[in-house]
């Protein structure tokens, strides 16, 4: 049994963790984008998945992962912008607006898919040029030394400079303080001559910026080959880790963190001969486990808060 | 609000006209309807399937629709939708969609229905399944051999092999009980770790598990696992490991990393089930098996890792699986099955 448990939890599980968290990462990061100026973005789900189909698309046709990544934010700034003019402008809701953009985006892809790429369920070709790994030559004699710092791929390290310079810039600069202050207050944000609709806009088009990078991450980092439906609840597990850190981007990483972690403990263990149903559970049972989590802490706070004032 | 509807009324109408022409007027050639319950384009089940109405289309001429979902609510209604359509044969191509044709099948009583992957006993349904065990039990012995062969690059020390299906539904554990006598014919102490992705349309998943299984010490893993096993097969040239193919030959697609495909001639039966249509042969109420002595199922012949590994090839595992083919053809091996699976 220890035998068993120890084939479980080893030194591998970091970088299985780290690469099954990154894409519920750049979700969070984009909703995390919107939500500090108090929208709640759940159309990342069908941002990333047109995004990823657009980077694996121009990878495939031109060759450059760098132009794939460009085409896969410019794609991700043009949905944002559809739904912040819906939203901001028109005054839609933005819940309905981002179920739409998530519905219209499976069946977009689902329809390019096969009209671009002459395929359905799933499109992979050697000719897909994916995102750089980076491979560090010093690790190469030493097994542990490599799975623990080598060989990620370009999106996975830099995630977590993303979850730092965010976090800087929302609690430490100008623009992060105005920002705040048009999500917690718009009014008094208003009075204080902050052009609060132009300041959403404006964080709205970010948000579609780091959500394009999100799929592109997923086609072509995570994996080299579009499927449909990829993201597969992966943008919904980010507005989770959004809730669960309360916006702020080191906690809400903790809490992708904590769904990248099960998610490999969970394939790990179901190797050993644990039922599959239980252990393909988890990742819900995570979510909510996290959400409850979110929930408990912020009641709590709120009561603090409450009985400050008496 | 009146005016709306009538314009959608209007609108039904001209589309149900149009659709309603070609079916008057071209019923000459055999139309033939296949359901899946995935999609086309995962290089694997459904594709063979696609590959054998290939066939059929250039031989006999014949009309073919593909319906294709992964959402099992689907699934019934592409059945129905199907049989209560005129077409003169329905094929029901996976297990999940072989219940709905047990459920059905009463009920469209001059539609044929053919059945790959399950077994169905009605006057109007001919049902083909495959010993699949019998091929992955030679998958799990060149697993078990290939596992030792230290000497190839990215082969441990370590007497472990791996499984990653879709899936958790009896035809897979046929697959796998085949596979892991295989494993222990060949060496006893050999471990075989399984995983099941749950679903045949998530690569990620699958490249995810297998993955796992890499790191848990497997260094080659058979893929079941249709579009999920896109994943997998992509998680061995990741990691420059190993896996097996299964259903099509799927050796080329990452050349060197795949060093057999299990062949489940899903083609030949799709063919083989329109051919008796065409030809007025279709006798209900009756299940074939194909195994490996009908040709049914085995393994390539690894020509592709051949020539990827050049001198490093070991020949001797090749030779060892067309001894153990022939002992399973002659019934001097007799491969275990999954009791849950159903063959008549």
């Amino acid at each position: 049994m220890f035998d068993d448990l120890s084939l479980v939890f080893n030194y591998t599980l970091v970088h299985a963790t780290l690469r099954a968290s990154t894409p519920i990462l750049y979700a969070t990061l984009t909703c995390i984008l919107t939500q500090q100026a108090d929208i709640l973005n759940i159309g990342v789900e069908g941002i990333m998945l047109c995004g990823a189909f657009m980077a694996v698309t121009v990878s495939y046709f031109s060759g450059s992962w760098l132009l794939a990544l460009a085409a896969a934010v410019l794609v991700g700034t043009a949905i944002s912008a559809v739904m912040a003019v819906a939203h901001l402008r028109y005054k839609a809701d933005i819940f309905v607006v981002g179920m739409a953009i998530n519905m219209l985006a499976l069946a977009v892809t689902r329809f390019l898919l096969q009209k671009v790429l002459g395929t359905s369920g799933s499109f992979y070709d050697k000719a897909i040029v994916p995102l750089p790994r980076i491979h560090l030559a010093f690790t190469d004699g030493n097994e542990i030394l490599r799975s623990l710092f080598s060989d990620y791929s370009l999106f996975e390290p830099l995630g977590i400079v993303f979850v730092f310079l965010l976090w800087w810039l929302l609690y430490r600069t100008v623009w992060g303080l105005r920002l705040r202050s048009v999500g917690l207050n718009p009014l008094a944000a208003e009075t204080a001559g902050i052009p609060v609709f132009r300041k959403k806009f404006e964080v709205m088009l970010y948000s579609g910026v780091v959500g394009g990078m999100a799929g592109a991450y997923l086609s072509l980092g995570y994996s080299r080959l579009f499927a449909e439906n990829m993201t597969n609840g992966r943008g919904f597990m980010g507005v989770a880790a959004m809730f669960f850190g309360g916006g702020d981007p080191i906690r809400s990483w903790i809490g992708c963190l904590i769904f990248g972690f099960t998610d490999s403990v969970g394939s790990r263990l179901q190797s050993l001969g644990l039922p599959p149903q239980f252990i393909l559970m988890i990742p819900y049972v995570a979510t909510i486990a996290v959400l409850a989590l979110a929930l408990a802490r912020k009641t709590a706070n709120e009561r603090r808060a409450r009985s400050a004032l008496k | 609000m009146k005016r709306k509807s009538l314009v959608v009324v209007a609108l039904c109408l001209i589309a149900s006209c149009l659709f309603a022409l070609p079916a008057m007027s071209a019923d000459k050639p055999v139309k033939v309807a296949l359901v899946l319950a995935g999609f086309l384009g995962d290089k694997s089940f459904n594709d063979s399937a696609y590959q054998g109405l290939e066939r059929a289309i250039a031989d006999f001429g014949v009309e073919v629709k593909v319906m294709e979902s992964k959402n099992p609510a689907d699934w019934e209604s592409n059945l129905i939708a199907m049989a209560a359509s005129g077409y003169d044969l329905v094929l029901a191509c996976s297990t999940q969609i072989a219940e709905l044709v047990d459920k059905h099948a009463a009920d469209f009583s001059e539609v044929r229905f053919g059945v790959i992957d399950g077994a169905v006993k009605a006057p109007n349904v001919k049902s083909i399944v495959f010993a699949q065990n019998e091929g992955s039990f030679l998958a799990g012995a060149a697993a078990a051999l290939f596992t030792t062969r230290t000497e190839i690059p990215g082969v441990n020390d370590k007497k472990i092999i791996g499984w990653v299906g879709g899936m958790d539904i009896p035809v897979l554990h046929d697959f796998l009980v085949g596979y892991e006598q295989g494993a222990r014919f060949i060496d006893p102490e050999v471990k075989v770790l399984v995983s099941f992705a749950g679903t045949f349309n998530d690569p990620l998943k699958g490249k995810e598990l297998t993955l796992a299984q890499y790191d848990q010490g497997a260094d080659i893993v058979m893929n079941v696992a249709s579009n999920t096993g896109n994943g997998i097969l992509e998680a061995a040239s990741d990691t420059g490991k190993y896996a097996i193919g299964v259903d099509l030959d799927q050796d080329g697609i990452y050349p060197g990393h795949i060093l057999t495909s299990m062949l489940k001639r899903v083609d030949v039966a799709s063919y083989e089930l329109v051919k008796d249509v065409v030809k007025g042969t279709f006798g209900g109420n009756s299940v074939v098996e194909m195994g490996i002595a009908s040709g049914g199922v085995g393994l390539t012949d690894m020509s592709v890792m051949k020539e990827a590994l050049g001198e490093k090839f070991p020949q001797d595992i090749l030779d060892r699986i067309q001894e153990l083919t022939e002992k399973v053809k002659s019934g001097e091996i007799k491969v275990e099955a999954y009791a849950g699976f159903q063959r008549n």
